[in-house]
């Protein structure tokens, strides 16, 4: 067993290395790599060290007064949280480095990133909602600098929306949290207390792109793609679900709050989002505004797995989140590969690249697949147990959730195999001598990304460990309330 | 075909022809049952039973056909390895549907055999192939998902899904519940199958994929995958819903709509392989009437039942038949359009003995095979006419229609290609195209025609033998008892064969000698705008649902929203504002509140915008490289170059060195840093206004001193 006390290095030690390359003014392209793929890889290890071997009984930093600490505390929902994330990472910097092998101003781009590690690691190990709320607002902080990272009016415009998202949410999340912390949760007082865990919910709700909240997230695709891949398909947007996992679970209990409208509400806003993003998706065509789009419906997806407020439905969300994580960063790399290696960002222009970037679409393709939900992949099994989880829930809502879902993996298939199919079978009439220059991309993108493929297709065919564990968590946060 | 594609075609013939010994060694083996818990969080389960193991057989059999034909078929064609290689996961995947003993694993396999065979359908890359391919998707995925919320709805009931408990499961649930629920799982799981066995109204992939994809997928499409899609509606029907007279009229109606539209659709078409997709068309729908005369008449349904079971059998291997046919005329002229096929098989004896066989089977003419399923499945319509009356003897009488016009649309296709005399277009189309093969077929695919034409009347004329006993292997999944023995040839039976072949020759002489043709040419009677698709299917997905949602992403969507709430939460705030202003305690106050609030708002946006600034002053400051050429062309370099070269000329200078010039572009800088600094900061804003107000003293003073 490791102390608890070791949980503040691993959070500070890739936000201090990170602000090191700008405090010492590293600036040799070959430098920054070593040490931003040194530090990823200490912390992933460190990090799982902790997931595996760390005791539960957490570490006080700061006493205001008795309620009001900050405090870690490293338990079996955040673990989770944080294998995805700690699994995740050292793959995408590893990509980052081929992608960005051109950029001038590499530097300031590893340095945020390494620190939005050390900050999203402190989000899953944050013991209680206001060391979460400070380590999510932080994380916005990191992040913003990565969103406007080419510089473009276009992406300071973009960062300037989340930025604006993400204050005014974490408002609110905070009027929710303060509530909590100082307010009557009583029988008597029931129906504020739902009208404030609404208003946390919405606040969190930013970052996890509910409707209608969801504007900054297909905007920040300008963002380079380790980012989008990343951040706005896992790290931050799944820190989101996680916050509104931590306030409904850990914070309210569901027992104020299962068979209310606030319920209800919540289920039909994220079943709507479940339906918008993947219908925007359908119609848009620029391929990573489409993947962000997917994104937002497939947040939605785990959100309301979350709001069905059983055991079952926190499986199946627990599961969608580690599923779709590896999946949508699959998908990102591929769209990323494609831009890198071609300079294209239309789908229209993906006539018959197929045959030229055959690694990178044939894992397009695995992606594709498991985000649709076909057996064997991985996001099937999340799917399944969503719906199985909307079933055992056995309202009329949760009926039409599922409706909702299965219709959305309709959507799922139609907006990701248009580009399978134009990748793969450009037709005979299409020209394909713009493809003649094209090459497949360099090995550092490459190997995270069959790596991911042969992933997805393994948790797909032998979920057991991952089902175990999601067992184990909605289990025992069900039984004891959560302790938080 | 290169060095590397006969290769895998060397191997993937290999492998058909060790699935088929393997299906043979199976089906003498005992029956048994395997699982695999843990695999994909649910665990697959398998069985082998007679249903099954017969159906390995013909699976297995017309894949290995199809292989034989398709090393002649695919030289000169594109991207054969990718075929071959999805040939072989598609035989995998379709085994792997018929083995499974519970419906969670025959969906798993389901889909997988939909997404390898969609390479079958866009294999030739055409326009019309990839459209096709684009349905096909669209259904299977529909398909698909709606049979996974079916069997999820199931489980959900009956806490099993596995086909052989289905029956109690669903009997006991039902003793306490209300079927609705079963009802809705049902339908789902039939929407889901059905699609893929290409039933109406979501039969639309049918006719469009099976002429585009290569002859032998087309066979293999035609003639097992569909039956994939019917395994689960017998699952089902024979199984949840047996004895439920509601489901059995359901799917009654939908057999017939079915197989009447088939047939009329394979009239009206002119073109030789959509011909015989429309026709599966119409022979599933016969296997479905089977289907629901089964599931009403429960275990008195054997006749029905023995009839769908050959039927299916039958339709497997005649469409085998006919599509290897319409392969071998592809091969050679590379086109399937009746008008110009017209007398190509005048001479070719075995292409014509092949194909009047399979027309003869498929007409369900005596002595062949297609008669003795048909004749079962007539007796079944008529046994449960015995119990439900009316609409029964309608449906027996749409039955003889549709076996006319099966009648009439094989006449049609067998006259046309083998009897009447090509005319001057057509004789030289055929000509030109053929004019490079010596042989119309060569040895492989001809032994394999020739044993896909000859079981077909060794099939029919052992009725009572063999057919029966094929019929009895798969009582136990039909859950009926077949019949033993029949006299297939009495008077009784005859009389509708004769009816149908009537009707038949009545339509050809009628209709498509009348209707169809115009100047002795076959003409497309069907209006391209009739296309259930076309009218309905795209537009809703394409375009209903996202104008839908784009309306809604254009009133709240993109920071809209935001901004309307704003000015919501304002106007509000000022209305309540009024409403207390006669109170002079509480106006000012709200007043105050009011400002406070768009200070707050003001606030929180510059704060947003400093942090930008602040980024973009900071790390985010653009790095631009020194331009040299920007740097040539300033006045001030220029003039200090002037003096370089006066320097130069008096020897105090090196050639290369600009010192002047370097130190003039160097004073410019800083001038121009400088003013940039002075406008762009506080203090010269200071500076000017106290320059603007000191003036205007002195005009005042001015003024005052001298006006």
């Amino acid at each position: 067993m490791i102390s608890s006390a070791f949980l503040l290095p691993v959070i500070l030690f890739p936000i201090l290395s990170g602000a090191l390359i700008q405090a010492f003014r590293i600036r040799e392209r070959k430098t920054v790599r070593i040490y931003t793929g040194a530090v990823t890889l200490l912390t992933s290890v460190a990090a799982w060290l902790l997931i595996l071997r760390a005791d539960e009984s957490g570490c006080v930093l700061l006493k205001f007064t008795r309620d009001f600490t900050l405090k870690l505390r490293f338990d079996a929902c955040g673990r989770f949280f944080a294998g995805i994330v700690a699994t995740l990472w050292p793959l995408t910097v590893c990509y980052a480095f081929e992608y960005l092998e051109d950029d001038p101003r590499q530097h300031t781009f590893f340095t945020w990133f390494t620190m939005a590690y050390g900050v999203t690691l402190g989000i899953s190990m944050s013991g209680n909602l206001f060391s979460l709320y400070i380590f999510y607002e932080l994380l916005t902080l990191v992040t913003v600098p990565l969103v406007m990272h080419t510089g473009t009016r276009e992406a300071i415009r973009a960062a300037r929306t989340y930025f604006g998202f993400s204050l005014g949410g974490a408002a609110f999340a905070l009027i929710s949290i303060l509530y909590l912390m100082t307010g009557e949760t009583s029988v008597e007082s029931v129906q504020i207390t739902r009208i404030f865990y609404f208003l946390g919910v919405v606040g969190f709700g930013v970052k996890s792109a509910m409707f209608p909240l969801h504007a900054w997230l297909p905007k920040a695709s300008v963002a380079p793609t380790p980012v989008t891949a990343l951040l706005h398909a896992v790290a931050v947007v799944k820190a989101g679900v996680f916050s509104v996992i931590r306030l409904t679970y850990f914070g309210y209990g569901t027992d104020l709050l299962k068979d209310s409208y606030v319920q209800i509400l919540l289920l039909g806003l994220s079943a709507f989002t479940i339906l918008y993003g993947a219908v925007r998706a359908v119609k848009e065509v620029h391929w990573k505004r489409r993947l962000a789009y997917s994104t937002v419906a497939n947040l939605s997806y785990i959100l309301f797995g979350v709001f069905l407020m059983t055991e079952a439905g926190l499986q199946g969300a627990l599961l969608h989140m580690a599923f779709h994580a590896q999946i949508k960063i699959l998908a990102f790399f591929s769209a990323g590969a494609v831009l890198h290696q071609t300079g294209r960002a239309y789908i229209y222009e993906m006539d018959g690249l197929g045959r030229k970037m055959k690694v990178t679409f044939a894992c397009f393709t695995v992606s594709a697949i498991a985000l649709t939900g076909i057996p064997p992949m991985s996001g099937f099994i999340s799917k399944w147990h969503l719906l199985t989880a909307a079933a055992s829930a056995d309202t009329p809502f949760s009926f039409a959730g599922a409706g909702v879902i299965l219709f959305a993996a309709l959507l799922t298939a139609v907006y990701m195999f248009t580009m399978v199919r134009r990748a793969w079978f450009p037709g005979k009439e299409t020209e394909l001598q713009k493809n003649e220059n094209v090459r497949e991309a360099g090995l550092f993108m490459l190997i995270p990304m069959v790596i991911l493929a042969a992933g997805i297709l393994f948790t797909g065919l032998f979920p057991g460990t991952v089902m175990m564990h999601v067992r184990e968590i909605a289990g025992s946060v069900l039984a004891a309330g959560g302790e938080f | 075909m290169n060095k590397t594609e006969t290769r895998v075609y060397a191997l993937s013939l290999g492998l058909t022809f060790l699935m088929l010994v393997l299906s043979v060694l199976l089906f003498f083996l005992p029956g048994r049952s395997i699982g695999i818990p843990l695999l994909l969080s649910h665990g697959l389960s398998f069985t082998v039973d007679g249903f099954r193991k017969i159906y390995a057989l013909v699976i297995s059999f017309m894949w290995f056909m199809t292989m034989l034909l398709s090393k002649e078929y695919f030289a000169g064609h594109h991207h054969n390895i990718r075929y071959f290689v999805f040939n072989i996961l598609t035989e995998g995947a379709i085994l792997g549907v018929f083995f499974s003993s519970d419906l969670f694993t025959a969906l798993v396999f389901f889909e997988i055999m939909s997404f390898t065979s969609f390479v079958w359908v866009i294999q030739e890359e055409t326009e019309g192939a990839v459209r096709a391919a684009g349905t096909y998707l669209a259904i299977a995925v529909i398909g698909g998902l709606s049979a996974l919320m079916g069997i999820w709805l199931l489980e959900k009931c009956l806490g099993t899904t596995e086909i052989a408990r289905l029956y109690e499961a669903a009997k006991a649930y039902r003793e306490g519940n209300s079927p609705a629920l079963l009802y809705t799982a049902g339908a789902l799981i039939l929407a889901g199958f059905g699609a893929k066995a290409g039933v109406f109204p979501l039969h639309i992939w049918l006719p469009k994929a099976h002429p585009v994809a290569p002859a032998p997928a087309s066979a293999l499409l035609s003639g097992v995958l569909t039956k994939s899609g019917v395994f689960g509606v017998i699952a089902v029907s024979c199984g949840i819903f047996r004895e439920d007279p509601a489901w059995g009229t359901a799917i009654l109606i939908l057999g017939t709509v079915t197989m009447l539209l088939g047939a009329v659709l394979a009239l009206l078409s002119i073109d030789l392989k959509r011909t015989l997709a429309c026709s599966s068309m119409s022979q599933i729908g016969f296997i479905m009437i089977g289907i629901a005369c089964t599931c009403l008449l429960g275990e008195e349904g054997g006749l029905s039942a023995a009839g769908t079971m050959l039927h299916m059998v039958n339709h497997s291997l005649l469409k085998l038949n006919l599509f290897m046919c319409a392969g071998v005329i592809y091969m050679n002229l590379h086109e399937l359009d009746l008008n110009l096929l017209r007398g190509f098989g005048r001479g070719k004896h075995l292409l014509q003995a092949a194909f009047l066989l399979g027309a003869l089977g498929i007409g369900g003419i005596p002595g062949f095979n297609g008669y003795i399923s048909k004749t079962l499945l007539h007796e079944g319509i008529v046994e449960a006419s015995g119990m439900y009356g009316r609409l029964l003897s309608g449906v027996e009488w749409i039955f003889l229609l549709s076996g006319g016009l099966t009648i009439a649309y094989m006449t049609k296709l067998y006259v046309c290609i083998f009897h009447e005399k090509p005319g001057k277009e057509a004789e030289e189309f055929q000509k030109e195209r053929s004019a490079h093969r010596p042989k119309y077929i060569g040895g492989a695919a001809g032994a394999a025609l020739a044993v896909s034409a000859l079981i077909l009347p060794l099939f029919g004329l052992t009725g009572n033998r063999l057919m029966l006993r094929i019929a009895g292997l798969s009582s136990e999944f039909f859950r009926a008892k077949m019949p033993e023995a029949l006299r297939f040839f009495s008077l009784e039976n005859l009389k509708g064969a004769g009816i149908s072949a009537l009707i038949g020759t009545a339509v050809y002489l009628l209709v498509v000698r009348k209707v169809l043709m115009k100047d002795g040419r076959y003409v497309n009677r069907l209006p391209r705008w009739a296309d259930l698709e076309e009218i309905v299917y795209r537009p809703l997905l394409l375009r209903i649902l996202p104008a839908v949602f784009g309306w809604i992403a254009a009133v709240f969507g993109e920071n809209k929203i935001l901004t309307a709430a704003g000015k919501g939460v304002m106007k509000l705030a000022s209305f309540a504002a009024r409403l207390f202003g006669e109170n002079r305690l509480l106006s000012p106050l709200s007043k105050g509140l009011l400002r406070l609030v768009k200070i707050l708002t003001r606030a929180a946006s510059d704060a947003v915008d400093a942090v930008i600034l602040l980024l973009a002053g900071t790390v985010f400051r653009p790095v631009l490289p020194p331009s040299t050429e920007q740097a040539e062309h300033s006045i001030f370099y220029r003039l200090g170059n002037s003096v370089d070269r006066s320097y130069r000329r008096r020897g105090k200078e090196a050639e290369n060195e600009h010192r002047f010039a370097r130190l003039f572009y160097r004073i410019r800088e800083t001038m121009r840093r400088t003013t940039h600094n002075l406008t762009d900061s506080m203090s010269f804003a200071l500076l000017a206004t106290i320059l603007a107000v000191t003036a205007i003293l002195l005009y005042v003073l001015f003024v005052h001193h001298f006006g």
